[in-house]
This record gives structure tokens, sequence and C-alpha cells, in this order.
């Protein structure tokens, strides 16, 4: 399945990209895909899937929108 | 008493005399510096009821043990009188040299009352005060203010100034420094506009008194480039605060037309990855080594320093997503001393109330050109419509009628920050009960709400989590006056700041102590509330109406169809009080109040209103 990977803020600079498509088994997790990214020395994230937050262990379908972000303090 | 200077400079414009008074280490002890001081100071002196912009009300400008010391993001003051805007204690804090040079100066604060006879400049030099003639740049903005006060004294003094809008009593006018920073959102420039205080300016040439001063400077200075080095590996300041807005937009949590909508597909023009790339030059306060304030060049050429709340205050809930154009908006409300989150809001709010037949005018959602013009008619208060703007989103609504007030997007007359609560029950809350009005400031738990807990529940948890966060926030690093964001930002840890504090006072605080106080500086803002409104009931302590409303919901997306239960939030919000120790009104109990060490301050409120 195809699911596409956001990454907020500083996140994207550290992996290189922004956003892209990536391509996981039909049973990946959120852990799965983010294997597939590299955060470097990221502090505490916060993950969504369609806008809502998951858990590592939360199942993917295809087509997700998986958004990865720093936990902020809002300005 | 070390740590302190022990000295409060008292100003009265009205007989053009001063003296410097000493406070008992009792008090410093008791309420630390910055808010702390403020609320116990304005409590005591000001009389309910009095016209927040009439001679009777102060402006105290307050720091704390360790302020102008060299440590993390310790460039900080805080700016307090009666707002203007809500009618009860409001303040605000802002990075400036003030901090460092009042207390060079020897001073930990600063009350200023009175009003005086033309338009003046406060200036402090160590023990000395002038009353200087401030015509020069009476009507002129900030950023001309500024420029002429450091050619005539240099960029080394500390500079507090207000624009036109302070001078014309707007009400939600602030008061700015060092070009770029900005603090007292309800409405402390109009206070100093209201004394005819165009500037106050300060220099100072003595010793802060600490208990180790070399231990300070060893671990200050060390701290200081372990801070610039964390953030340099989080890259956290290449974009700063406004990282977070494509977040929002991500979580259905953005302010777009005026928090109708939670998310906008142009939002990324606007987005942190848009201003770093825009960038032309970085700023930031005193003692910061993680400097947020970027700047770009404006729609008109001009250099405007941003952060999250002024693009989606200014940008997505005007529907502006022109990033050059909302550079502009900023701009504009930055010289003329206008709050710009406040004039967001109630720049939304206006277009809304046309789009929604509460009034007749002219102004549209994403007319950035016909903003740029209500805001200088605004600061200038020209006409019925720069008049209706200037005093607030609230007062506007009431005039306007027709329901409009339910989508004011305010809570006790404080408009909201840039977090769109549509279906956020926790921060909603923190809005609800923030202690000035609805300010992020004192308590953002959205992230919280998203990652530990689940977005629709209102369980005592998010209660404990806001008490948690305004301890943290609007308590200790209000009161020992530094910026939070090595904490939340970038993971500084809070011990840190119980150390510094012991290393400059030589005693010996924990977070405990800190939390006392902050609970303490809680209680004292309910009572200030409540001696200005003795009719108080928990409604107050209400999120804008138009939250609740199910025809509000989003259409699609992750919150399609949602929105705030008002009999869950009324629960959730009995949560807080029960956990605060406050009634059912969300006033403290004299119980509560008496365990805090607040039996007095109780009494002096009981001529005023009822308490349990």
């Amino acid at each position: 399945m195809k699911v596409t990977v956001r990454l907020i803020g500083p996140l994207a600079y550290t992996a290189g990209f922004s956003e892209k498509e990536i391509t996981l088994a039909a049973s990946a997790t959120a852990a799965d895909a983010l294997a597939h990214v590299h955060l470097g020395k990221a502090r505490q994230t916060i993950v969504t899937r369609n806008g809502r937050a998951i858990a590592d262990h939360d199942g993917l379908e295809d087509g997700d929108r998986l958004t990865v972000s720093p936990v902020y303090s809002g300005g | 008493m070390l740590g302190w200077t022990g000295h409060i400079l008292r100003v009265d414009l009205t007989s053009k005399t001063f003296k410097k008074e000493s406070f008992t280490e009792e008090f410093a002890k008791t309420w630390l510096g910055g808010r702390g001081f403020a609320v116990k100071i304005l409590f005591d002196e000001l009389q309910p009821g009095i016209d927040p912009l009439g001679p009777e009300n102060k402006l105290v400008v307050a720091l704390g043990p360790i302020s102008g010391i060299p440590a993390p993001n310790t460039g900080k003051a805080v700016v307090a009188a009666k707002s203007p805007l809500t009618g009860f204690y409001g303040d605000g804090n802002l990075g400036t040299r003030v901090t460092d040079q009042l207390r060079k100066a020897g001073y930990d604060a600063m009350i200023v009352e009175g009003k005086a006879d033309r338009p003046t400049l406060l200036y402090i030099e160590d023990d000395k005060v002038e009353f200087l003639a401030a015509e020069p740049v009476w009507g002129k903005g900030t950023f001309a203010t500024n420029d002429w006060i450091y050619a005539r004294y240099g960029k080394g003094v500390g500079v507090l100034n207000i624009g036109q809008a302070g001078e014309n009593l707007v009400r939600y006018a602030v008061i700015r420094s060092m070009e770029g920073r900005a603090g007292g959102r309800p409405g402390m420039g109009a206070v100093m506009g209201s004394k005819l205080l165009k500037a106050i300016v300060v220099k100072g040439t003595k010793p802060i008194p600490q208990a180790d001063p070399a231990g300070m400077k060893a671990v200050g200075t060390a701290d200081l480039k372990e801070v610039h080095r964390i953030d340099k590996d989080t890259g956290w300041s290449r974009q700063g605060t406004t990282g977070v807005l494509a977040w929002c937009d991500e979580v259905a949590a953005l302010p777009v037309h005026n928090f109708r909508q939670t998310r906008h597909p142009e939002s990324w023009k606007i987005d942190g990855q848009r201003l770093d790339e825009a960038r032309v030059a970085t700023y930031g306060c005193p003692t910061c080594t993680m400097r947020c304030g970027i700047a770009i060049h404006d729609h008109e050429g001009r250099e405007s320093e941003l952060d999250y709340e002024n693009v989606g205050l200014l940008g997505s809930n005007l529907d502006v997503f022109d990033l050059a154009q909302v550079g502009s908006l900023n701009y504009l409300c930055d010289d003329y001393g206008l709050d710009t989150m406040s004039a967001g809001c109630t720049l939304g709010f206006y277009a809304d109330a046309i789009e929604h037949g509460a009034t007749e005018g002219d102004f549209r959602f994403g007319d950035a050109e016909r903003a740029k013009e209500l805001l200088g008619l605004a600061a200038r208060r020209e006409g019925k419509v720069g008049n209706l703007l200037a005093d607030g989103s609230l007062r506007m609504a009431r005039a306007f009628g027709h329901g409009s007030e339910a989508y004011a997007m305010q809570v006790k007359g404080l408009e909201v920050a840039a977090y769109n609560c549509k279906f956020i029950p926790g921060m909603a809350l923190a809005f609800g009960v923030a202690g000035i009005g609805a300010h992020h400031r004192e308590a953002w738990i959205i992230t919280f709400e998203l990652k530990l807990s689940t977005r629709d529940s209102y369980g005592p948890d998010k209660a404990a989590k806001v008490i948690e966060l305004q301890r943290i926030r609007g308590g200790m690093f209000e009161s020992i006056v530094a910026c939070r964001f090595p904490w939340i930002e970038i993971g500084w840890e809070l011990d840190h700041y119980p150390k510094y504090f012991n290393l400059v006072t030589g005693l010996d605080w924990t977070l405990d102590d800190m939390w006392k106080l902050a609970d303490r500086i809680y209680a004292m803002l309910k009572l200030h509330y409540v001696r200005e409104f003795p009719n108080a009931t928990r409604k107050d302590d209400y999120p804008p109406a138009v939250w609740f409303q199910p025809d509000n919901a989003d259409v699609d997306g992750p919150i399609a169809g949602k929105h705030l239960d008002h009999d869950k939030y009324d629960q959730l919000l009995q949560h807080y009080y029960d956990q605060r120790g406050y009634d059912r009104r969300g006033i403290p109990t004299r119980e509560t109040l008496a365990k805090l060490g607040l039996s007095r301050e109780a009494e002096a409120a009981a001529k005023y209103a009822t308490l349990s």
C-alpha cells in the first residue's frame, strides 16, 4: 500500500524532505512507516493519521496521510 | 536578602516626583517577582471600579530575581495594570533591555502612577529620574520612536514605548521594545497613552546582588551555550513558533475565516517552511540563544518580524494566504503598537459580522488592502468603524447585536490566540480559565490532548493538565520572568530554573515551591476579577459560544460533524474548580485562600464580593 508521510517543522530539515509517498506492506503500522524516515535526534513527536493522533502500533490503510510533528508549545 | 535589589521605583507623573521604596524579604519570598509582584501590588493599591484609562490606574513593570542575569532566556519583563480591554487585572511579558538595565539601576520593579501634563519620556539612570518632553515623537509609530530614542541615548539603553494605538487609547494597544518585541496584550500600551507617557528609557550601572555570582556566571554561561547547541541540533529556530501552523492545519486546529474553518488548502503558502525560505533577518530577546523572530520583506518591502500568532490571526484567520501581505499587516500592527492577536481577531469578527448581516460594511475576508486601512483607522480611532475596531471584538459585538457575540472570539474581553478549539475541549478550558482572558501563554495543551489523551474526552486529567501548565507557564515563568521556549520547545529541564533562582538568592527552593507560588498567583487573579465583577459566574469561564454550535461543525476532515459539548464542558470546568479548590462560580473558597496564605486578601476581596 502507499502512504504519504508529511514532516512538520525542523523534522523536514533532518529527514531531507517535507512530504513524500512511501510503499509499505499491507499490514504495516505507523512504526513501520516511520522506520523509513530518518528523524535524527528528534525530540518528542506526535504522529497523526489523516489528522487524528495514533500510536506506533496502529495499523495503516492504503492512501493514508501520516504526519509527524515536534510537540510545540504554541507560540 | 540577595538576588533581589530590594527596591521598587515609584514614579508619579502628575507631581513629577519619584521615590525609591524598599520591600521586605517576606514580600520577596511570597511573590517572587514579575507577575507575582504585579498581582499583589495592583491588588493592594488599586480601588475596584476605577477607570483603567484614568490617572488612578497604575502601570507596573516587574522583573524577577534572575532578570538581567546571563542565563537562558532571562531577558523578559512583565508589564501590568488594570486592563481597559477586560476591566480587571491585565499583564504581559516582553523581551527588553529594560530587564537588565532597571535591575542595574537598583530596582526589581517600577510603579508608574498619575498622569503627565504633556507627552513625556521618563528617563531613569541609576538613582536619577527625569521627566522629559516627548512631543517630537508624539503621534509617531514605534519604529520611529525607537530610532529617536536610540539616536539620543544609544542602543544599550532599555526602552518601553508606544505607538499611535497607545496614544489613542486603543483597548488592545501593546507596549513595544527593541523594535520587534511587544507585550501587554490587554491594553497596557493604552494605559501608558492615558498617562501621556510615550516612552520609558532606562540605564543602569550597578551590580545586581547575587548570593553566588561566580557560580551563577559559570552555570549561566555554560547553559546559554548548551541551549544554543540543542537548538541547532533540533533545528527548532529554523521556523520558530511558525512550525506549528502546518500542524494546526493538519489536525484541524487552525483559525480560518474568523475560526469558522479549521483548515485551508492554501495554508502552506504562509507556513513555517515558506517563512524560513523568505527570511531576511533573525531577531531575538536579550540573553536568548535560540532566537525565534523571523523577519521577511513585507508587501511594501519593509522588514516585518513574524511568529505563529501573527501569521495565524492576521493571515489564515482573515483568509490572507500571501506571506508578504501578512507581513504588511504585522508591520502596521507593530508600528501602530496594536496587539497583532486582538487585531486579527477583531478584524476577523468584523468581516464575519458583515457576512452574517449583523452590520453593514465593505470589508471582506481575504482583502488585505482594506485590512491595512482598517488597522490605521483603529489605531487613530478614526470614524465610527475605527472607534468600533479600537474597542475590540466583544464591545463591537455588543454594538452590532444580532447574536454576533457568539462569534466574537474572546474570553472576558481578551481575544483568543490562534488555536481553533472547535473540538479541543482541554484547550478551550485553558482559554476559559486563563488568568487574564483567553491567553495561550498560560496553558497550551493541544498536543497533550491528541497524544496522551483523547480529543473528545472531558475528563479530570485534562483539568489537571491545564493546572500543571498554568503552574509552569503562567506561574513560574511569569514570576521568575523567563521565556518558556527552552523548556517546551527544545526540552530544557524545568529543574534548571530553581537552580538559577537558588544560585542568585542563596535559598533552597524546589519546583514544588514554585507551584505554591503559582497557585497563590492564580487565586489572586480570580480575586482581582471578582472584586471588579462581584456577580461573576462560571459562564465567565466559557470559551466563545460558536464552538458549541452544531451548525458551525466542520463538514469534512478529521473533526467533521464535531463540536464542543456544553454539558461536558461544564463538567470539565467543574473538575478544574474542584482541583483548584474554587466554588461553583469559579472563585477560590475562603478555605483555599487560607491554605495559600491569602486570608488578608480574602478579607479585602470580601468587601466587594461574596466569598464561599
